[in-house]
């Protein structure tokens, strides 16, 4: 077990480099630089940001120079936004996108997890197709259409609610719902289907037969198995959460990490689209690895090789 | 898999559609107002200023989100008027200009003072100057002090060359120079500025071994002579004493003074900066010079300004603070509006399905001409539209008053200055117009169609170009025109593309010619754009740097330039340096009005719109006006409590008297009224 993750662990690091290596090579090919601007700057000026850039070097040398830099973990300073390090950008926008993730996720985990389970268990009944239909309406719903709905009804009919900015708990409640929204409908589905596929195999069937109550078949014995759908999904949702979802954050004017990348790449600000790529790469090496490990303990069945 | 994706389509577009139809039932805000109106009790403003701003150092970003933070923390020489812009003191309470409007001497109040308490003087000012022009800055906005002798040279590396004890000068290479006059006392600085100019080369080796070699009389003069780089010192700024600065300029240019309101020119704490290096603008050393200083900075959420007790006019600053948010969602901005959490928001903010709906709020909506004109470039190097003829055929067949009405709040735009910004030009231009017409003996019934919509014309005009349009059944078709060579370029945004398939339908309507679309991602666009790396149209939008017709009319001027037409043409070039030469202020806009005419001739745009300003402000903030740039000198604003005092009827704001704003103005103003009787 311990080797498994070690192995893991060693793997996340060069595959980072590919995927800095691959953006980086991107980057390079799309027109147009950081300094271009509406108006064009006189070919002296652009000379003089070229050279202090060191982007009038070959491009093995920009890209060693580059490497170099990351590899200790240095991805120097945005090219748009003077004097501010990626490091520091990147720092400072993750705990909005964070907060807002990681409470959205919970609440879609409390929503969803209940839901399915109850909706699996009263297969057929009218909970679970109210329910089902509920979580296709989520699915369907874009963040761009669910968000603006809410803030129509709790900001501007019961004038209850902030419409948008960072500004306390009460300006968190609409982005965190919103989020959730999508997210719950996922997990009530991959619970149901995961519920129903247990409930149905061998062991459960034993585990009546010894004449467990519903309560000890369901809780120490199905929701394990029945949660390995939802497990594996976990993983990526979270570092996705945690990366910044450019929707929300653009419709409630949250200042996350996923904001400032977007403003990143349209600014082709080189280091700082680096820097976040990196992160979130890693970020989700690391979740499906917490992922891995966590099916062990769902399902005694999964060993590590 | 295929039909589960399409059922979740359907899905989404019958909730959007029921989205939509929800918010079409919003009640209008409940009266008056739209949405919650209470003035805030802490006597800070709100607003929402765009986009990040990509730095606090005013010499780097030249935009115009930025400018409106810059103006809150930077003051300059002058500042710009609330109303229209025009140049009003600032921390020069007066100036002088010579006979020429090529030099001018500004006297400094003596009480101006950074926000750390150091006073600002005249040697500060040739500090930011410098600092400005020096190439390590690397300011997008140099071009706009190239006026100012030698900054070009310094600005873009160039050498002087010495022979000798003497300099070459570039009379002897590059014709007669007539020297400009001069004001203020004479100095050794003063003498070197007003000797003839220097001749001035590439600094780049490479580049001056080219430049030599297309020159053999210049490479035989140059032979053996030493290159000495131009330096910030030689720029033509000079500090006379510590509260008189001279600007001496390579050309007459009488909107200088206008200029010297931009960003650009205000002035930078020397002390932060030599401490600070590139840190200086971090919040903690961080040094101001305007009526506020910086409080608060957290990115993509609030930069918050505070009052500068330090400031030299504190006494007339009304607002204890500001608070400016980042956003650039228009909806999420109009959200925000709505519930009271702003307010006011900058210019172009009201999205185009709510402009009907907020119209009607006429104590909030501001919805002036702006010095902002959107027009589709022609690449005028590369066949077909190397030919005049259909360049004017594509200009003529857009009908541009239907334009406007679908965009609901833009003007018309039929030339290259946008009409209703300059109302003396516009007049000059009219004469001019009327001038031609009578040279070249057209009635007047014909000239009105001159430059106008005028769907025959343009047939007529593409058949005459060898491209003959036919009629076909209820419309017609030109068969002969390389669509597939030619497209529209546009960068992807819903309002641009909206406007592309408005033009393109006219064309196919007018024409029988089916023009593609080819959207692209900014950047891209701008790169291909800027090297005239297209066949047909380009999209451009061009918003003026300072309140004089030369700002857009310039757009064509040398090579390469902002036009972005490919188009280059010494003797426009030349009208424009005689009218700017000129020092009679009708005149010079008759000659100006020339020169457009010529340009317009050669039709390398299709000129569009005008913009509109399209932005709000809660009735309660007053001192705030819709001016042709949205550019906010936030001394003068103030948040009225008694709503009997109110802004009312905004169409009419700027014609409305405000005592509070008037006197403060009439103040500022006295120093130099003064000064020039």
């Amino acid at each position: 077990m311990l080797s498994f993750i070690l192995r893991r662990l060693l793997v996340i690091i060069p595959m980072a480099l590919v995927v800095v290596t691959l953006t980086w090579g991107l980057i390079r090919v799309a027109p147009g630089n950081f300094y271009t601007a509406e108006k064009k700057l006189p070919p002296a000026v652009e000379a003089t940001i070229r050279k202090k850039y060191g982007l009038d070097k070959p491009w093995y040398t920009q890209y060693g120079i580059m490497m170099s830099n990351i590899i200790r973990g240095d991805f120097g300073d945005s090219l748009k936004y003077q004097g501010q390090s990626v490091n520091e950008i990147i720092w400072r926008h993750l705990p909005y996108s964070a907060t807002i993730g990681i409470l959205g996720y919970l609440l879609a985990l409390l929503l969803g997890l209940s839901a399915g389970t109850v909706a699996a268990l009263r297969q057929n009944s009218s909970f679970d197709y109210g329910s089902m239909g509920l979580a296709m309406l989520g699915l369907s719903i874009p963040n761009f259409v669910l968000g603006p709905l809410f803030v129509l009804i709790f900001s501007f009919w019961f004038y209850l609610l902030p419409p948008a900015r960072w500004n306390g708990i009460s300006s968190l409640i609409l982005p965190v719902c919103t989020l959730a929204g999508i997210y719950a409908a996922y997990i009530a589905r991959l619970t149901r289907a995961g519920m129903l596929e247990v409930m149905r195999s061998d062991y459960i069937r034993t585990a009546r037969a010894k004449g467990l109550s519903d309560w000890s078949v369901l809780l120490r014995h199905a929701i394990r198995g029945g949660l390995i759908p939802v497990v594996s999904f976990t993983g990526p949702a979270l570092a996705a959460l945690l990366a910044g979802t450019v929707v929300v954050e653009k419709v409630f004017a949250i200042p996350g990490l996923g904001n400032v990348f977007i403003q990143a790449v349209f600014n082709r600000d080189e280091p700082l689209i680096l820097g976040v790529v990196a992160f979130l790469s890693i970020m989700i090496m690391v979740f499906n690895l917490i992922v891995d490990v966590t099916y062990g303990f769902l399902d005694p069945r999964i060993r590590y090789e | 898999m295929l039909r589960h994706r399409i059922g979740r389509m359907r899905n989404a577009f019958a909730l959007f559609a029921i989205g939509v139809l929800l918010s079409a039932c919003t009640p209008p805000g409940g009266g008056r107002y739209f949405g919650k109106t209470v003035a805030p009790t802490d006597n800070v403003l709100r607003y929402v200023s765009g986009s990040e701003p990509e730095t606090l150092d005013p010499h780097v970003s030249s935009g115009q989100p930025e400018a409106r933070v810059y103006m809150a923390l930077y003051e300059g020489l002058v500042e710009y008027g609330p109303k229209d812009l025009q140049p009003i003191p600032a921390i020069a309470q007066s100036w002088e200009i010579s006979a020429d409007v090529d030099e001018f001497v500004f006297h400094l109040r003596d009480n101006a003072k950074f926000s750390d308490g150091t006073p600002i003087t005249a040697n500060d000012f040739v500090y930011s100057f410098r600092r400005g022009f020096a190439p390590a800055t690397i300011s997008s906005s140099t071009e706009l002090g190239f006026f100012i002798k030698y900054a070009e040279g310094f600005n873009t590396g160039q050498v002087f060359v010495r022979k000798g004890d003497s300099f070459l000068l570039a009379r002897d290479f590059k014709g007669e120079e007539k020297l400009g006059s001069t004001i203020g006392p004479e100095s050794a600085f003063h003498t070197f500025q007003h000797s003839p100019t220097r001749l001035m080369l590439d600094g780049d080796e490479k580049k001056r071994a080219k430049q030599l070699d297309a020159d053999p009389k210049l490479k035989a003069a140059v032979d053996g002579a030493e290159f000495v780089p131009v330096k910030g010192e030689d720029i033509g700024v000079e500090a006379i004493d510590d509260h008189t600065l001279r600007i001496t300029l390579r050309q007459s240019a009488p909107f200088f003074v206008g200029l010297l309101a931009h960003q650009f020119f205000r002035v930078v704490p020397r002390q932060a900066i030599d401490k600070w290096g590139k840190d200086w603008t971090k919040p903690k050393n961080i040094v101001s010079s305007g009526p506020f200083r910086l409080k608060e900075h957290r990115p993509y959420d609030a930069l918050v300004l505070e009052k500068d007790p330090n400031y030299w006019d504190a006494a007339n600053v009304h607002l204890d603070g500001i608070a400016l948010y980042p956003i650039e969602e228009n909806s999420t901005i109009l959200n925000l509006y709505k519930a009271g959490s702003i307010d006011a928001f900058l210019n172009h903010s009201v999205v185009t399905s709510w402009i009907g709906e907020v119209k009607n709020y006429k104590d909030e909506y501001l919805n002036f001409p702006e010095g902002s004109t959107a027009y589709y470039s022609m690449n005028i190097r590369k066949a077909p539209f190397d030919n005049v003829k259909v360049r004017k055929a594509f200009a003529m067949a857009v009908d541009r008053v239907a334009l406007s009405n679908f965009r609901i709040i833009t003007k018309p735009l039929y030339d290259i200055t946008p009409a209703g910004i300059f109302p003396a030009y516009d007049k000059a231009r009219e004469k001019i117009s009327e001038e031609v017409r009578k040279e070249r003996g057209v009635p007047p019934e014909e000239w009105a169609k001159n430059n106008k919509f005028d769907a025959d014309g343009a047939r007529k005009m593409l058949t005459d170009a060898g491209f003959p349009v036919e009629k076909s059944g209820d419309g017609f078709v030109c068969p002969t025109f390389p669509t597939d060579t030619v497209s529209l370029m546009f960068n992807t945004n819903e309002s641009n593309k909206s406007v592309a398939e408005f033009v393109q339908a006219q064309w196919k309507q007018n024409l029988g010619v089916t023009v593609p679309l080819k959207s692209q991602e900014f950047k891209t666009f701008l790169k291909d754009r800027h090297e005239v790396n297209y066949t047909g149209f380009a999209q451009s939008l061009w918003s003026g740097d300072y309140m004089d017709p030369y700002t857009f009319i310039s757009l064509h001027y040398g090579y390469p330039n902002n036009g972005d037409s490919g188009f280059n043409d010494p003797k426009f070039n030349k009208m424009l340096d005689d009218a700017n030469a000129e020092l009679d202020a009708t005149k010079r806009f008759e000659m100006l009005a020339r020169a457009e005419f010529y340009l317009m001739e050669q039709q390398p745009s299709v000129p569009l719109t005008t913009n509109a300003t399209n932005w709000m402000k809660k009735p309660y903030v007053k001192g705030m006006y819709p001016n042709p740039g949205t550019l906010l000198p936030w001394k003068f604003v103030y948040i009225e409590r008694d709503p009997a005092k109110w802004d009312t009827d905004v169409e009419n704001i700027l014609s409305h008297s405000d005592p509070q704003v008037d006197k403060q103005l009439q103040d500022l103003m006295s120093t130099q009224k003064a000064a020039a009787k």
